[in-house]
């Protein structure tokens, strides 16, 4: 339960950042934040108090943790990183380009 | 295991392997680097030519189907490619539109090519692995690859207006991803599996609330990569800002690829009956129609002849979508002959307006003014598919509405029968615009038609690459105008897909 909130709130804080901040490096974090919070939810569920789910040669396995949602999220961080060093690559570009990383400003500037 | 299931794995592997080649082709002339390219694009559709060649008996009674799995094949989580006749007519068209849109980039960019190539060869590799993949953690992998892939590829003119855009397509689309990845971990720990084909055969066991809310992540990932209405306005953007091949690849083939797997997973996945049993379909079918409006009607306000373009490419899609989700035969063979239809259109519209404006930075409806005396045969190729677009009667673009207009009133859909009508009205109001703009200074320094058909003799010469590949989808267009039954077996085949998911379930979790 206790999880399911903390899911909540990081992913609204998240989705907050990401929709209403217009400071762009806020964005990224939102983005981050989010992300963070649906791979935290997939590690705290698939925890069933087990085992670490490593195949021992001579022992029997007891009760062990589902090994396919930590791949699944080892392999979200690695999308996720790479798309916020992209993302803060197209901000760097665009501040030289305007001068400024504020959505608003940025649209203004332009329009 | 015969050859040609190692094809499949050689469809994705191969434009990576010459991505990688790319990226280190630093010192290669300029010669050499085009021809690997266009022999790498080349050697990947003849490879899936030959696929459809060599197992025609098969595709044409409908039970052909491959597959390829790599790794150890007794546990349940493998990566499994594979191909039945939805996907290899997805296949032939994408690889086909990508093979002509190589050739024209050869000539179109010159500075940082190794870059560009490397970049487009990773894009083709995710298109075909989505195209092929069986499993939905691979496919949320290829997706994102996509994204991430293209947006490089969109901010390629290092200039204001390309960053933002590229920044706001990348933004949207990861936004999409983390859509697709809620779906995909909620399927897996309510039914232990990622598989496609076991993932249909027990969806019937998650309880309701569970299936909708499943069902409404992905419709959300996929509405935001189609840039369907409410999400649409990173579209126009991203479709313009980007040079003309790739926008091509991304208003063209990108959007198709994404209704591909729109159907992958609405109509092999998860069972068709589910969305109109939460009544999801009709409301979504509602939304694509004002999409398609929507677009129709920005495309007309639209100053900047890309933006115009990628607007219609809105509103062309929501259509798609909207005749798809009727659910019946008349309404797949209609949205899948248009489907194709678009993608010859669209790709060679943008092609010949990159062509035209290629000494201008902007598209603005002004720097048209007189290009129609300047260029006057690619400038006819270009009325030609505008007039495709519209729906004129002997191309393809009159066919593939005609059945999609049959199948809105089929099913007796008005509304849907009257944005098909009324898109193609407000498309000739706002093509006609600019083609009178193009022929409104009366200077006659240009050649004549004749002069330059005269002057085609070389047709591959290295300098008329660009002209040739839009005179080939101009022919392309008229051929298939006159004579659509080509495209009858693939697409009734592919029909056969959507309208018996079993057998594809079936055969996936056989071998």
């Amino acid at each position: 339960m206790l999880t399911n909130l903390i899911f909540i709130i990081l992913f609204m804080l998240g989705f907050y950042a990401l929709i209403m901040k217009t400071n762009l490096i806020k964005n990224v974090i939102g983005l981050n934040l989010m992300e963070a919070a649906i791979f935290f939810w997939v590690i705290s569920f698939s925890d069933i108090g087990g085992e670490v789910s490593i195949h021992k040669f001579g022992e029997t396995m007891g009760k062990f943790n589902d090994p396919v949602p930590q791949a699944l999220t080892l392999t979200g961080i690695v999308i996720g990183a790479s798309t916020a060093a992209l993302l803060l690559t197209l901000i760097i570009e665009l501040n030289k380009f305007s001068g400024t990383i504020d959505r608003d400003q940025i649209e203004e500037l332009n329009d | 295991m015969s050859l040609m299931n190692i094809e499949l794995i050689l469809l994705t592997v191969l434009p990576v392997l010459i991505a990688v080649f790319m990226c280190f082709s630093t010192n290669f002339n300029r010669h050499s680097r085009n021809f690997i390219a266009v022999m790498g694009v080349g050697i990947e559709l003849a490879l899936v030519i030959s696929l459809f060649v060599l197992n025609f008996e098969a595709v044409k009674n409908s039970n052909f189907f491959l597959q390829y799995t790599l790794g150890y094949t007794d546990t349940p989580f493998v990566i499994n490619l594979a191909m039945d006749n939805l996907s290899l007519f997805f296949s032939l068209i994408v690889t086909s539109a990508i093979f002509l849109i190589v050739i024209f980039s050869t000539q179109y960019i010159t500075a940082k090519e190794n870059i560009y190539f490397a970049l487009f060869f990773l894009v083709l590799a995710s298109i075909q692995g989505s195209i092929l993949t069986a499993d939905l953690f691979t496919l949320y992998l290829f997706i994102e690859a996509i994204t991430i892939f293209t947006t490089p590829l969109i901010s390629f003119e290092k200039t204001e207006e390309t960053t933002r855009a590229a920044m706001q397509y990348l933004f949207y689309g990861i936004t999409g991803g983390v859509f697709f990845f809620i779906s995909m971990i909620l399927i897996y720990f309510n039914l232990g599996t990622l598989k496609m084909a076991a993932v249909a055969e027990s969806f019937a066991l998650i309880s309701t609330p569970m299936q909708l809310t499943i069902i409404i992540f992905f419709l959300l990932a996929l509405i935001i990569k189609l840039g369907i209405f409410p999400i649409h306005f990173w579209l126009p953007r991203a479709h313009s800002a980007c040079p003309a091949p790739i926008s091509a690849l991304l208003s063209g083939v990108l959007l198709k690829v994404y209704l591909y797997i729109f159907m992958r997973l609405f109509w092999t996945m998860i069972a068709f009956d589910f969305l109109v049993e939460l009544h999801l379909s009709d409301f979504v079918l509602n939304l694509a129609l004002v999409s398609s409006l929507i677009g129709h009607v920005f495309a007309l306000q639209a100053d900047d002849l890309k933006k115009m373009l990628a607007y219609s490419s809105i509103g062309h899609i929501g259509m798609i979508l909207a005749v798809l989700l009727l659910n019946t035969e008349a309404a797949f063979y209609g949205g899948l002959l248009h489907i194709t239809a678009h993608l010859m259109m669209k790709s060679g519209l943008f092609l010949s307006s990159g062509y035209l404006l290629q000494t201008t930075l902007s598209h603005n409806i002004n720097d048209l003014r007189g290009i129609g005396h300047t260029n006057r045969l690619v400038f006819a190729a270009f009325i030609i598919i505008c007039l495709g677009t519209i729906g004129m009667p002997p191309l393809i673009g009159f066919v593939s509405k005609w059945y999609v207009l049959l199948a809105f009133l089929k099913a007796r859909h008005f509304f849907g029968a009257f944005v098909a009508a009324a898109g193609s009205i407000i498309a000739l109001i706002y093509y006609l615009r600019y083609i009178s703009h193009a022929y409104e200074t009366v200077k006659e320094d240009g050649k004549s038609i004749k002069e330059e058909l005269l002057s085609l003799k070389g047709f591959f010469s290295s300098t008329n690459k660009m002209k040739s590949v839009i005179y080939i989808f101009t022919i392309l267009i008229i051929i298939f105008g006159l004579g659509f039954k080509i495209l009858e077996m693939p697409i009734n085949t592919a029909i056969f897909e959507l309208l018996n998911p079993e057998k594809y379930i079936e055969l996936v979790l056989g071998g």
